[in-house]
């Protein structure tokens, strides 16, 4: 639980929470055209998933906020670039929504999709 | 008159009707990032958050740089092959989000365009639709009103144009209006641009390349931005002063609103015969000119805009004399920090500006690292601030909440003991060092510190870079802002304004200590005039100023 004390009481942002902010501002990063299971390791991938934390991992340890995430990478674009841009982004709308510093953001491509030959 | 108005078709198209093969493919990409480096810092200023850390222009530019690089010395005459190796360059140094969707769009045309000898114009609208497909697949959900909205608009346009035209040129021509078009409607889809009254950077940058290669083909300059005229907030009249040439010996700027459109073509011309470090900007209808003239031509800029409309505001300022107080104020600006024997409790404080440096260096901090609100300081700059001091017991003083991480990390690369006060504001940070006791117990005075941090309150006085709106408070861009504690507090017309009914809303005559920090931007004689204001309205506080000297923020206010 990520936790703040005020006069009027306390609030806690759980890291499921977090995970669905991360998520969803993954997806919107151009060049992930999908999000993996960290536990799936070979190529099984769900670009779609129901689930608003599917390949996003948050660690809190009560001081610092970190967040693992297993993306699927358009095959032909840059992934240094593209990788770089999720953790910016992620981290960017993490601590815009919590007002917390983020410790780190990790970014496993954990694949490629090829959707069109050169 | 819109600044971006794209290329004047009366203009004689010398080289519109060459073949598009390899080398005019060159020539072609050569003029889209030259003329994107021109106007680099327009797409950079296009940022949706007020801070000035815009830096698409500087990747998108990064981007077409690697690709030309990969074209440049190449002999290859099929325009095909060509465009491959500008896709592959585009890939190989796609910088940023806007980088690697410009290397998409690329690599969707270069596929397209397969080894064809020479371009025409059924494969452009083609290779334009290909573009597009290749760029909105690299996401799982395209954002609207962004770059991808502008290859498709680009592409919708070259096929409506297709039946028109037979010359592949002329479709550019298309492309380049409907992408204007198209930037344009990019705050109608995407309401954070709204919010922040700018379009959309990454398209504005595609524009760009695709302006700069038609204004190529109607033989119009790339590398000076003649017809472009950025938002006034924008303008950065502060670093001139390092760009004198000889001979230019002042500086004048006037605020005019023309009678007519203004021929910027022109006017441009006319004022390039009387100086040098020409610069335009508009806001509301009023346009600003800054100019760097010779001593006999002081008058010139003035006469010749008062023949084209109202002036509203004229100012002429001596460049050398201001050069030779510049010098003489680095050499005042000395001081002498405080000494730390072994053992001692050592404070390290950020500070954005010399005077407010001096300030902590008389109040016994022993080390500073220059760094504030756009400049933060790495966290090496402040582990070497320390690392060297005499004693392994040591607090830093941010004195920025975008600073307190830094600090933080400092903390946990060293074997000294490090505390991190979490001041946000100056004034924080100066209230937090008059509790500093170098030979008392650490975590007393750590806690002694952290607790003086809640009884000052800041403010913090500035121009807004852009228009928006948070925490319920309407900003024009150029007008004046007031922070309470970090918080947007209010806009108004002047910094005096802004001080006064920041000191009102802070409920400063419940306070003992008004302190005015007075920024670089702040004339010595108006922080006194401020002074003297606030000194009326509050008698019963004690008001010190002080030269603060840190940039962007007119006045820093402290109140305890």
């Amino acid at each position: 639980m990520t936790g703040e004390t005020n006069p009027l009481g306390s609030i806690h942002v759980s890291p499921r929470a977090i995970a669905t902010i991360a998520f969803h501002a993954a997806r919107e990063s151009y060049g992930v055209v999908g999000l993996a299971n960290k536990n799936l390791v070979n190529g099984l991938t769900q670009a779609i998933a129901k689930d608003p934390t599917h390949g996003v991992e948050v660690q809190y340890d009560g001081n610092r906020i970190n967040i693992d995430i297993y993306i699927v990478v358009e095959y032909g674009t840059r992934i240094k670039s593209v990788a770089s841009s999720v953790s910016n982004t992620v981290r960017y709308h993490v601590e815009k929504a919590l007002g917390l510093p983020v410790n780190q953001v990790n970014v496993h491509v954990r694949g490629l999709r090829i959707s069109e030959v050169d | 008159m819109r600044a971006d108005s794209s290329v004047s078709t009366r203009s004689l198209a010398k080289l519109k009707y060459l073949p598009l093969n390899g080398p005019a493919l060159k020539k072609l990409v050569e003029a889209g990032l030259t003329w994107l480096r021109t106007n680099q810092q327009i797409v950079n200023s296009l940022n949706v958050f007020p801070v000035p850390d815009g830096d698409t222009g500087t990747n998108m530019v990064l981007t077409m740089q690697t690709a030309y690089d990969e074209i440049m010395n190449s002999p290859e005459y099929n325009f095909g092959k060509l465009a491959h190796a500008v896709a592959h360059g585009a890939l190989m140094g796609a910088r940023g989000n806007s980088g690697v969707i410009l290397s998409q769009i690329w690599r969707g045309f270069a596929r397209s365009v397969g080894n064809q000898e020479i371009l025409d114009a059924p494969s452009l609208v083609q290779a334009l639709a290909v573009a597009r497909d290749t760029a909105y697949k690299g996401v799982v959900r395209p954002v609207e009103g962004t770059i991808l909205t502008v290859t498709k608009d680009i592409a919708a346009a070259a096929e409506l144009a297709l039946p028109d035209y037979d010359n592949p040129t002329d479709i550019l021509v298309e492309v380049v209006e409907a992408a204007n078009l198209s930037v344009q409607r990019t705050p109608d889809l995407l309401p954070v641009l709204k919010e922040a009254g700018v379009v959309d950077a990454g398209g504005k940058g595609l524009f760009f390349i695709l302006e700069g290669m038609v204004r190529y083909l109607y033989g119009l300059p790339l590398d000076t931005a003649l017809t472009t005229v950025q938002p006034l907030a924008a303008m950065q009249l502060e670093n001139t002063l390092e760009s004198i040439e000889p001979g230019q010996d002042f500086e004048v700027v006037v605020d005019f609103q023309p009678r007519d459109t203004l021929d910027l073509e022109g006017f441009y011309q006319n004022l390039e015969a009387m100086g040098t470090s020409i610069q335009l900007g508009e806001g509301d209808g009023i346009y600003r000119l800054h100019i760097h003239v010779p001593t006999e031509k002081r008058y010139d800029p003035i006469d010749y805009t008062m023949s084209l409309g109202t002036i509203t505001k004229v100012s002429i300022e001596n460049l050398i004399a201001q050069m030779s107080s510049i010098e003489a104020a680095a050499q005042g600006s000395k001081m002498t920090l405080a000494p730390v024997e072994p053992g001692q409790i050592a404070a390290i404080a950020v500070s954005p500006g010399a005077g407010i440096s001096r300030v902590f260096a008389s109040l016994g901090v022993a080390a500073i690292v220059e760094g504030g609100q756009t400049m933060n300081p790495s966290t090496q700059e402040i582990l070497n601030a320390f690392e060297n001091l005499t004693t392994d017991r040591i607090v830093i003083l941010p004195n920025n909440k975008n600073i307190i991480l830094a600090a933080n990390s400092a903390r946990e690369l060293t074997v000294k003991k490090v505390a991190v006060i979490p001041s946000r504001s100056i004034p924080q940070g100066l209230a937090a060092i008059l509790r500093l006791d170098p030979n008392g117990d650490f975590d007393k005075v750590v806690a002694d510190m952290t607790r003086a941090l809640d009884e000052v309150e800041s403010g913090e006085i500035t121009t807004a870079t852009r228009s928006v709106e948070i925490d319920g408070v309407q900003v024009k861009e150029g007008q004046t802002i007031a922070l309470h504690n970090g918080k947007l507090l209010l806009a108004a017309a002047s910094v005096e304004e802004a001080c006064m009914r920041l000191l009102k809303e802070s409920h400063a005559e419940h306070f003992e200590l008004i302190t005015l920090y007075g920024g670089i931007d702040l004339p010595r004689a108006e922080l006194n005039r401020i002074a003297d204001l606030v000194r009326r309205e509050y008698p019963e506080q004690d008001v010190e100023v002080q030269d603060g000297g840190q940039p962007h923020y007119q006045l820093i206010l402290s109140i305890e």
